[in-house]
């Protein structure tokens, strides 16, 4: 178990999209301190660097953790070089939090699960929705026993902005993995945390709805069975018009009741000239909340989600894009044990 | 408005139901358009001579249903038959053929389709307002009540199913289907149709809450080309909230009122009524492949085409 008086140096590998949320969390963590940026494009590094107050830039991952003596790193790159750079990260002997997917396949999630394992330091993914308000709730709600045994779960988080343009690694399935693992790993491991139930199964349909000549399946629906008998129907939707549609909605049907969160349940609605839209909700900071759940383990605390967990997620993410394209469920394990 | 007597006959159903006496007559007597005669005679065919009924509304019991119905058309009258209309296929196209030769309307109770909400839909989805519908997302979970002996998929699975159909008008071509919970009582069905739409319809029923019985979720969510579409067939409604408990409060016709109205005014105009024994096979077609979709564990076709 370690303990820090002084703040934990950081790195930030990949100054993408989603970088400047994790740095901002960093920066709001005291246990935590920004140390460099890391970007295989020189530019972006630099440009991360000014926007973070001057911190060392780096377009080299090993040069950074060499050069700043960093104590963990948070890994935002492309979905297809987690793995490895997982890896090198444990070899290191760093910490990591890592966006998901931990891996675009099984044995990269394992290659990385081994490497932590190895060298006693956290590895955790960033199933970022399990810090959220509205995630928490029906995890609290169904921890403390009112709905019974869970039957049915219902979840749908459906959007209608698709990715920049096609040069967006995201729309390409060997970079991204598909969306399944791109975003659908949110989904599936949410379910799966919010059950406390092993995922046996998965039967998914994807479409190509804003263009066929996608890639990617931008509308999902994943549909997993548990061994304790729940079934859990998950929508992963960036296909749906108006462009400007985000929804969120939730149930849950248990023994003992049921649990409707409505995609207007959080906040009030704005109606205007382009259409009905949420205003802010106004709870916690989900990023922030990770980043103090990782802070948590990396100073001897339990980790919130575990490495294991990244590897089920991927797993199941795995078996939902085998899953559209044969048309038939596939069984987890039967996913698992390709890369034993 | 023309009144048409209707004859009710037989109040069996699946396990307790009674839909004779809970659903269809106190909706017929309170319908200006229908007179209720009765008869004690013990034979369908007598007692539509003896009272001159226009119409039967059949609940005779599930196993002998489509021989009363076939008998009551055959009799020269118009059919309000209970759900499920028949137990298979075969027997649906014989009422089907009975209904065509004798020129007489058989509708099935299918009165879900029939609300306000629902034809609100149908007729926004058929005027193209969210574009091209590529996918359908449906709960419909019973609040508490009865269990059904038979199951809930195959006592009222065909509500939903039957909805979807109005709502979209796409065939189904595909079917699996999954149990949700331990107890059997909630079942998924992930359908595939026509033109590539898509629907997953949730159906079953809960144990009861503190307000049961009654609908925890009836709703329908059609993404299409153009835009999205929530359809909550609970509504439209007030809620009542006191001390002895919440429920809903409306005025208005409900389903079954709905539904009468459209029976009246096939039978009265001579078009064809909105829902008839097409919908009736294509409903059962779908339940049974989930049946045996949840025997096999995975999808099954749907290769015949509806009549």
């Amino acid at each position: 178990m370690e303990s820090h008086s002084v703040p934990v140096p950081v790195l930030l590998v990949g100054t993408g999209f989603i970088a400047a949320q994790h740095a901002a969390a960093i920066h709001a963590e005291p246990r935590l301190e920004l140390a460099g940026v890391v970007d295989v494009d020189p530019e972006r590094a630099a440009a991360a660097s000014r926007a973070n107050g001057g911190v060392p830039a780096f377009a080299d991952l090993a040069a950074a953790l060499a050069g700043t003596g960093a104590g963990g790193c948070v890994v935002c790159t492309p979905n297809d070089t987690h793995a490895d750079i997982a890896v090198q990260v444990a070899e290191a002997g760093a910490h990591l939090l890592i966006e998901k997917p931990l891996a675009t396949g099984v044995a990269g999630a394992r290659r990385a699960v081994e490497a932590f394992a190895a060298a006693g330091r956290v590895l955790m993914p960033a199933h970022s929705h399990r810090y959220y308000d509205y995630a928490r709730t029906v995890r609290d709600v169904l921890r403390s026993g009112e709905l019974g045994t869970v039957d049915l779960v219902r979840l749908s988080i459906l959007g209608g902005w698709i990715w920049p343009d096609w040069r967006g690694w995201m729309l390409d399935p060997v970079r991204s993995g598909g969306h399944a693992l791109h975003n659908g790993v949110h989904l599936l491991d949410l379910v799966t945390w919010w059950t406390g139930d092993t995922p046996e199964s998965v039967y998914a349909r994807g479409r190509r709805q804003t263009a066929a000549e996608l890639g990617v399946h931008d509308y999902l629906e994943m549909t997993v069975s548990f061994g304790g008998g729940a079934t859990a129907v998950c929508e992963m939707s960036r296909g749906h018009r108006p462009a400007s549609l985000a929804r969120r909605d939730v149930m849950v049907a248990g023994t003992g009741g049921i649990l409707t969160l409505p995609w207007d349940g959080e906040a009030g609605t704005v109606t205007d000239e382009a259409g009905t839209a949420l205003l802010p909700p106004g709870g916690a900071d989900g990023f922030a909340a990770q980043i103090g759940a990782w802070a948590d383990a990396v100073t001897g605390g339990p980790p919130a989600v575990t490495g294991a967990d990244g590897l089920l997620a991927v797993a199941m993410g795995v078996a939902a894009e085998r899953s559209i394209a044969t048309g038939v469920p596939v069984r987890i394990a039967d996913v698992l044990k390709e890369a034993p | 408005m023309r009144a048409l007597r209707v004859l009710p006959w037989g109040s069996g159903g699946f396990g307790t139901q009674d839909h004779q006496h809970d659903m269809y007559l106190p909706a017929f007597r309170e319908h200006a358009g229908f007179t209720v005669v009765e008869s004690g005679l013990p034979d369908l065919t007598r007692a539509v001579r003896e009272t001159g009924a226009e119409v039967v509304s059949v609940c005779a019991p599930p196993a002998e249903r489509a021989a009363r119905v076939i008998e009551a058309l055959r009799a020269g009258c118009h059919v309000l038959a209970d759900k499920p209309l028949a137990l298979d296929v075969a027997e649906i196209e014989a009422i089907a053929a009975a209904a065509a030769e004798a020129g007489r309307v058989c509708m099935p109770a299918h009165h879900h389709r029939f609300g306000a909400a629902v034809q609100a839909a149908a007729g926004a989805l058929a005027a193209g307002r969210v574009g091209l519908p590529w996918n359908v997302q449906a709960d419909f979970l019973v609040d508490g009540g009865d269990p059904c002996p038979e199951g809930e998929l195959a006592n009222f699975g065909l509500y939903p199913v039957d909805v979807v159909r109005a709502l979209t008008g796409q065939a189904v071509r595909r079917v699996h289907a999954l149990r949700a919970g331990g107890r059997g009582a909630i079942t998924v069905l992930l359908l595939g149709h026509e033109h590539g739409l898509t629907s997953t319809i949730t159906v079953g029923r809960l144990r009861g809450t503190a307000d049961a019985p009654g609908m925890a979720l009836h709703r329908y969510r059609v993404s299409g080309s153009g835009g999205v579409m929530d359809v909550d067939a609970a509504r439209p409604g007030a809620s009542v909230r006191t001390v002895t408990g919440n429920r809903a409060a409306w005025h208005g016709p409900g389903t079954v009122g709905r539904m009468l109205t459209a029976l009246h005014t096939a039978v009265v105009t001579g078009r064809p009524p909105e829902a008839g024994p097409a919908d009736a096979l294509a409903a059962l077609r779908v339940t049974d492949a989930a049946a045996r979709s949840l025997a096999l564990g995975t999808p099954v076709p749907i290769d015949s085409p509806e009549v």
